[in-house]
């Protein structure tokens, strides 16, 4: 029986992992607790100073939060996809801080190639697919230009990064009403047609497969492999023959692509268009730092981390409205709670970071 | 001899880390007022441990200290500063992005809170006068020369009223003209009454400079001697004489053809000065060359050029007869030139697992060409092939390298390079850190390779291991080789000479 097999050697495998690194996981699982316990703790306080019932709330937010699974998986698919914009890089020692304009991008050229394509071609399919790759596309870009400025000008990549997520955010809102503009609401860009767009279910699933490709990359190919190296130990990259560079070019590609990928589906599969505030795509780069953070930088923890703050996102719009909360103070809660957990996790890669920043 | 002529008197210190490494055993160190003193020794020897405890940086674990006279037990350093000692390190302790003044200011603030800016630099004028060290108040220290910085911090020092100054080998950062000037300078201080204690490993200069030495070796004092009583030859014989703890079994060597050649080679260190100053050497198949010498004279950057990591400045390295100078570190591995770092930093990459490890330098085994896919199967063969060969102990293949010991982290690292059959090997502190039962497995390995017909460079500062495992020897001496040859042709005393930058 080869199936049996198959999930026996799996189940072995995972035993094995789990035995060895027993001190770690035990380690991360008493980190997490004690984070959540000290996040909700926090959070309540706030609650209670600002005179709401921290039960209530609490019920409200996980309750409603995680009741709609379409709206759920919608939500978070940009978030997946943002999440590893920021921990690919992480992984090759890179502070991608860009997802925010990388996906502004894969959002922008996502519109624009499906629309024009479907109305050329008219096949609504061809227009989606070419949407998605151009979309990908154009976030691999936006990112090379951050990392060749890092890699041959040596320039900082957070410093170009926050510069460019504002270049973008004007460009975007400056194209869109210059030569983009629906006719019919003029303070939204144009539609992506109707029989391009997908539902919330298949973009979550092509967000699932951009993720394990992304695994696979890490993992699998001596690209990952190279990336990671060079992210945990460069100098043991530079003994081993590995050009620093290409760590860093590819992981921001990849990097990039996968922001790009989530502005893409974010426009074919949830908002359809781009409203001329911004406010559809604004801040999931962003929001993509703690997803990645809380997933602990791996791909699969990611996709997780990415639902939970999706929950978390949901639920923080019916607390506004059941009790009548300001959404500064959901957005404050929810701030807290993510906080809390990814803390150690994130002030372990800080100073990581930083200690290389000091040798280079 | 009365109490009051002595500075420092150090009275059967021992020290023994935390992890169970002996550096003092009972060493009685004795500096007179005013002299200049030199501390001779190996690597390894003790010297920076002793004063690193009369510094007050470390505690002794057994021992008596007296500064002029008086007992003294030191928290830290700024007990010690307070007693008048300063020290000054090989890599100094300036605020890079600080102006001298500014450097200088910070230090008198550590013994006085209420000090002015003023203060400091009217202090460092009168000192520098005193003392010919000329230096420039408004410069920003990253600025300027390794020179400069130099008499910066021994400026620090003085105004800080330091009493006994202790220089950790000053002159390896220092040209030779800077040298001369440095000399002149510590002269003067000793008119002046200041007492020295000059850390260094060549014999030239404690004959130059120093009044008495005290020669270290193991942990232990050899001997205190007038430097002007005794000769280089002796010096040298009390720095490297010793009994060969253990002899290995080694059939004679076999040379055959040119494996690796190394000619005229020049390479910089990190900040831009010449490290190897026109290196010629030949390996041959079936042989292991042991290259000698104390450590910071360019073994680091010689062996990082020839490995591909560090660009060469001018001349040629060559693998079995092909010109590698321009290639990579991975496609040198390719062609058969294997590389042990002295350092399981570099070499390993510590959150990863024993198979992503092997990987490292296995890379071009593993990849698949057409569609660049890991192929971990192949890569785990190879690792149960380290394991097995080099009998490592790890619960596992998927343990992180971390958790092995520093035994069995070294076999995986010498292990995963034996495996792919290299035809060059560059092998650097192989030992270094581990265990009697673990040096000598490695040892015994090398010198199997050496039989199956491979070309050995072998880079140690431990005199030991160069003895028993060389089939050649060359010394090393700030990136020139001093010396090459069977090993017959050296004696210790020889040896210990060259080391020490004697010809001989």
């Amino acid at each position: 029986m080869p199936k049996e097999n198959i999930l026996y050697k799996f189940i072995r495998s995972l035993i094995e992992k789990i035995k060895i690194k027993k001190h770690e996981y035990i380690m991360a699982t008493i980190e997490i607790v004690l984070s959540a316990l000290i996040g909700f703790l926090v959070a309540g306080i706030v609650l209670y100073v600002m005179e709401y019932d921290p039960g209530e709330v609490f019920y409200i937010m996980f309750n409603y939060g995680f009741n709609d699974p379409e709206y759920l998986f919608g939500k978070a698919i940009p978030l997946i996809m943002t999440g590893l914009a920021f921990s690919i890089p992480a992984l090759a020692g890179v502070f991608n801080i860009g997802g925010e304009s990388q996906l502004y991008w894969g959002a922008f050229i996502g519109l624009i190639t499906t629309y024009y394509v479907t109305q050329y071609t008219g096949i609504g399919t061809l227009g989606t697919i070419i949407g998605i790759l151009a979309g990908i596309l154009a976030g691999a870009a936006w990112a090379l230009l951050i990392a060749v400025l890092r890699v041959y000008r040596g320039i900082n990549e957070v410093i170009t990064a926050i510069m460019l997520n504002w270049i973008s955010y004007f460009t975007i809102i400056y194209l869109i009403i210059k030569f983009f503009t629906n006719p019919i609401i003029p303070h939204q860009s144009i539609e992506v047609p109707e029989k391009a767009s997908l539902t919330p279910y298949p973009g979550f699933i092509i967000a699932i497969v951009g993720t394990l490709i992304v695994y696979y990359l890490l993992y699998y190919t001596d690209i990952g492999y190279k990336m990671r190296v060079s992210g945990l130990s460069p100098a043991s990259a530079k003994y081993a023959g590995f050009d620093p560079s290409r760590a860093i070019l590819s992981s921001m590609i990849i990097g990039g692509g996968s922001a790009g990928l989530g502005g893409s589906l974010l426009i074919l599969a949830i908002s359809h268009n781009i409203d001329t505030t911004m406010s559809t795509i604004y801040g999931l780069g962003f929001t993509g730092i703690g997803v990645g953070l809380l997933g602990r930088n791996h791909p699969i923890g990611i996709i997780f981390s990415a639902l939970f703050f999706a929950g978390l996102l949901i639920g923080g719009q019916w607390v506004e409205l059941k009790t009548g909360a300001p959404p500064m103070l959901s957005d404050a809660i929810m701030g807290i709670i993510v906080i809390a957990l990814s803390a150690p996790y994130a002030y372990r890669l800080l100073m990581n970071y930083l200690s290389r920043l000091k040798k280079r | 001899m009365s109490q009051k002529e002595i500075a420092v008197e150090m009275r059967n210190i021992h020290k023994i880390y935390p992890d169970g490494v002996v550096a003092l055993k009972g060493v009685d160190f004795i500096v007179k007022k005013g002299e200049i003193h030199g501390l001779l020794g190996e690597n390894g020897a003790g010297k920076t441990t002793l004063m690193r405890i009369l510094y007050g940086e470390i505690k002794p674990t057994k021992g008596e200290i007296k500064i002029f006279g008086e007992r003294v037990k030191f928290s830290g350093p700024w007990d010690a500063i307070r007693k008048g000692i300063g020290m000054v390190y090989q890599h100094f302790t300036l605020v890079p992005t600080f102006t001298v003044k500014e450097n200088l200011f910070l230090s008198l603030l550590s013994i006085n809170p209420k000090a002015t800016i003023d203060e400091a630099i009217e202090k460092a004028k009168q000192v520098s006068k005193q003392t010919g060290l000329r230096i420039p108040f408004d410069r920003v220290i990253e600025e300027l020369p390794i020179g400069v910085q130099q008499r910066v911090e021994i400026i620090k020092s003085l105004i800080r009223e330091a009493k006994i100054l202790i220089l950790d080998e000053p002159t390896s950062v220092l040209t030779p003209v800077e040298t001369k000037d440095l000399f002149e300078a510590l002269l003067k201080l000793k008119q002046q009454g200041i007492t020295i204690i000059f850390i260094t490993h060549k014999l030239k200069e404690v004959k130059e400079i120093t009044d008495h030495v005290t020669v270290l070796r193991r942990g232990q004092v050899v001997g205190t001697v007038e430097t002007s009583k005794v000769t280089e030859k002796d010096l040298a014989r009390m720095m490297v004489e010793r009994e060969i703890l253990f002899k290995l079994e080694k059939k004679p060597a076999k040379p055959g053809r040119e494996v690796l050649v190394v000619k005229d080679l020049e390479v910089y260190d990190d900040r831009g000065l010449p490290a190897v100053k026109g290196v010629t050497l030949t390996v041959r198949e079936g042989e292991i060359l042991g290259l000698a010498g104390v450590q910071g004279n360019g073994q680091k950057e010689l062996a990082e050029a020839i490995a591909g990591m560090r660009p060469v400045a001018s001349g040629k390295i060559i693998i079995d007869d092909i010109d590698v100078t321009q290639l990579s570190a991975f496609e040198r591995y390719k062609l058969g030139l294997a590389y042990v770092p002295d350092s399981r930093k570099v070499g390993l990459i510590y959150d990863m697992n024993i198979v992503e490890n092997v990987a490292l330098t296995n890379l071009y085994r593993i990849i698949s060409k057409k569609s660049r896919r890991m192929k971990w199967g192949v890569a785990e063969k190879i690792a149960s092939e380290v394991i097995s060969k080099l009998e490592v102990v790890a619960p596992s293949l998927s343990t992180p390298i971390k958790y092995l010991s520093g035994g069995n982290q070294q076999k995986v690292m010498v292990g995963r390079e034996i495996v792919r059959e290299p035809r060059a090997f560059v092998v650097t502190e192989p030992t270094q850190g581990l265990d009697v039962a673990a040096t000598e497995f490695i040892r015994k390995t090398l010198i199997h390779l050496r039989d199956e017909g491979k070309a050995i460079l072998l880079i140690s500062t431990d005199l030991d291991e160069i003895l028993q495992l060389s089939d050649r020897i060359a010394v090393i001496y700030e990136g020139k080789i001093m010396a090459i040859g069977k090993p017959e042709e050296f004696t210790l005393e020889r040896l210990g000479l060259l080391m020490g930058g004697v010809h001989a």
